[in-house]
C-alpha cells in the first residue's frame, strides 16, 4: 500500500499526459470526423462511395494494429515516425473514422421532412445542412460521440506498448522498479476510472435528455 | 533472403499467410468462446440485477461500471501480472481469456439490462394473470423477447470483441496480431506483414457484420 502512496504523484504525471493525448487525438479527430461524415452528403456518388468504403475498412481494423503498421510498418517504406506521433497519428486516424460514423449515423436520422422543407424555401444545399440540418443532428451525435471518447481515454493505454509515456507507461516504469504490479496496476486503473465514469455518465445524460424531449 | 527495406517482397506475404490465417482461426476461436460465456454471464448478472432488493442492483451495476470504465489493457495486465502476487498464476491463454470474458461481460450485462427493461409491463402481466411462476415468467416470456431486442447491441459487442482480442498478443497470447508480431519481428517485412494482417481483420469484421445483418433480419422476420 505505501508503494502505491508513494508512487501517486508519478501515476499522475502520467495521467496528465493521457489527458493532453486523448484531448489532442479529440481535436484532430473530431475535425477529421465532422469533415469526413460530411462528405457522405456531397452530390459525387463515386466521393461518397469511397468515403464510405474507407470509414468502413479503417473501422474494421484493430487500433493495435493501426499503431503498429505506423509505428513498425511505414518506416519500410522509409517513413519512419517517432512514438508519440506515430501513436497520435494512429488514434487521430482511430478517431477520425469512428466520428465520421457518428456524424454519418446523426444526419441520416433526420426525418426527410426537414431535407424537404428546406430546400422547398430556396435554402441551398450547403444552406440547408449548415441551418437546418447539422443543428438537430448534432444533439443527435453527442451521446455515442461522448461514448467515443470515453473509448479514447482508455485506448490510450495502448501507446504504452510502443513506449509512449502516459498513465499505463508510468505505471509498467512504476513496477519495474517496485516489483508491485498488482497494487500499481490497480491504482492506475483507479484513475483511468475517475476520468472516464463521469464521462459516461455525461453520455447517458445526454442520452436521457433526448429521449425526453 | 533480401534484406529487409528493399521494395515490397510478396513472397514474404505468400510465405506468412498460412500463419496468419492459422491466428485469424484462434482468433475467431477465442472471441466466439469468450463470447458465449460473456453473454452467460452478462444474463445471468442483467438477470440478476432484476431481483428485488438494492444490494444485488447495485454490485452488478458497480461491476458494470468498473469493467467499461478502465482499459482493456490494465485488465489483462491486472490478471497476469497482478493477480500472481495474490498466489493466483494464470497462463497467457487463461488470463487473456478470462480478460476479454470480464470485459465482454460488463457490456452484455448493460446491454440485457437494457433488453429486459425494454419487454413491455403488459407482458410480464398477462403472465401473472396466467399464473405463471417469476422463474417462469422469466424463461418464457421476458428473456426471448430481451434476447431478440438485445440482439443488435449483442453482436457490436461481438465485432468490438474481436478487435479487441488483439490486446491479448501483448502477454504472450497465441491469436492473428501475436502471430503477426511474431512474424514481423523475425523478417523485418513489417509492412508487408502488418499489411496483410489488417486486410485479415478487415474480412472477419466485416464478414462478421454482414453475418449479423442477415441473422438480425431472420430473426425479426421469425418475430
Amino acid at each position: 500500500m505505501n508503494v502505491l502512496v508513494d508512487s501517486v504523484p508519478y501515476l499522475l504525471r502520467g495521467a496528465l499526459h493521457t489527458i493532453a493525448i486523448a484531448a489532442a487525438v479529440m481535436l484532430l479527430g473530431t475535425v477529421g470526423g465532422i469533415v469526413v461524415g460530411l462528405l457522405n452528403f456531397t452530390p459525387w456518388p463515386w466521393l461518397r462511395a469511397s468515403v464510405t468504403a474507407v470509414v468502413e475498412v479503417v473501422r474494421a481494423v484493430p487500433l493495435l494494429l493501426l499503431i503498429f503498421f505506423i509505428f513498425f510498418g511505414l518506416p519500410a517504406l522509409g517513413v519512419k515516425i517517432p512514438t508519440f506521433p506515430a501513436a497520435v497519428l494512429a488514434m487521430a486516424l482511430w478517431m477520425t473514422v469512428n466520428t465520421a460514423e457518428v456524424v454519418r449515423g446523426g444526419i441520416q436520422s433526420i426525418a426527410h421532412g426537414q431535407f424537404e422543407a428546406g430546400r422547398s424555401a430556396g435554402l441551398s444545399e450547403i444552406q440547408l445542412m449548415r441551418y437546418v440540418i447539422f443543428p438537430q443532428a448534432v444533439r443527435r451525435m453527442i451521446p455515442p460521440f461522448v461514448g467515443l471518447c470515453t473509448i479514447l481515454v482508455k485506448d490510450t493505454s495502448l501507446a504504452a506498448i510502443i513506449g509512449v509515456f502516459e498513465l499505463t507507461r508510468a505505471a509498467q516504469e512504476t513496477i519495474e522498479r517496485t516489483f508491485k504490479s498488482f497494487e500499481i496496476y490497480l491504482g492506475a486503473a483507479a484513475i483511468y476510472f475517475v476520468v472516464c465514469f463521469p464521462l459516461t455518465r455525461l453520455g447517458q445524460r445526454a442520452e436521457a435528455r433526448l429521449h425526453r424531449t | 533472403m533480401t534484406p529487409a527495406g528493399a521494395g515490397f517482397s510478396w513472397s514474404a506475404i505468400a510465405r506468412g499467410l498460412p500463419y496468419l490465417l492459422e491466428g485469424a482461426g484462434l482468433t475467431i476461436m477465442i472471441s466466439a468462446v469468450a463470447m458465449v460465456v460473456a453473454a452467460i454471464l452478462g444474463l445471468a448478472l442483467a438477470a440478476l440485477s432484476q431481483a428485488p432488493g438494492r444490494l444485488a442492483r447495485r454490485l452488478v451495476a458497480a461491476y458494470v461500471e468498473v469493467f467499461r470504465n478502465t482499459p482493456l489493457l490494465i485488465q489483462i495486465f491486472i490478471v497476469y501480472f497482478g493477480l500472481p502476487q495474490l498466489g493466483l498464476k494464470l497462463s497467457p491463454f487463461l488470463s487473456g481469456l478470462s480478460a476479454l470474458v470480464f470485459y465482454a461481460a460488463a457490456y452484455n450485462t448493460e446491454i440485457f439490462r437494457a433488453g429486459l427493461e425494454a419487454v413491455p409491463r403488459g407482458q410480464l402481466e398477462a403472465a401473472r394473470s396466467l399464473g405463471l411462476s417469476a422463474l417462469a415468467t422469466l424463461r418464457w416470456i421476458t428473456v426471448p423477447q430481451a434476447l431478440r431486442i438485445s440482439f443488435p447491441a449483442l453482436g457490436n459487442n461481438l465485432v468490438s470483441l474481436v478487435k479487441n482480442s488483439s490486446l491479448v498478443s501483448t502477454i504472450g497470447m497465441v491469436e492473428l496480431m501475436f502471430v503477426a508480431n511474431d512474424i514481423s519481428f523475425n523478417n523485418f517485412r513489417t509492412f508487408e506483414i502488418y499489411g496483410t494482417t489488417a486486410v485479415i481483420y478487415v474480412l472477419l469484421v466485416l464478414g462478421l457484420t454482414r453475418l449479423l445483418r442477415v441473422a438480425e433480419r431472420r430473426l425479426l422476420r421469425a418475430a
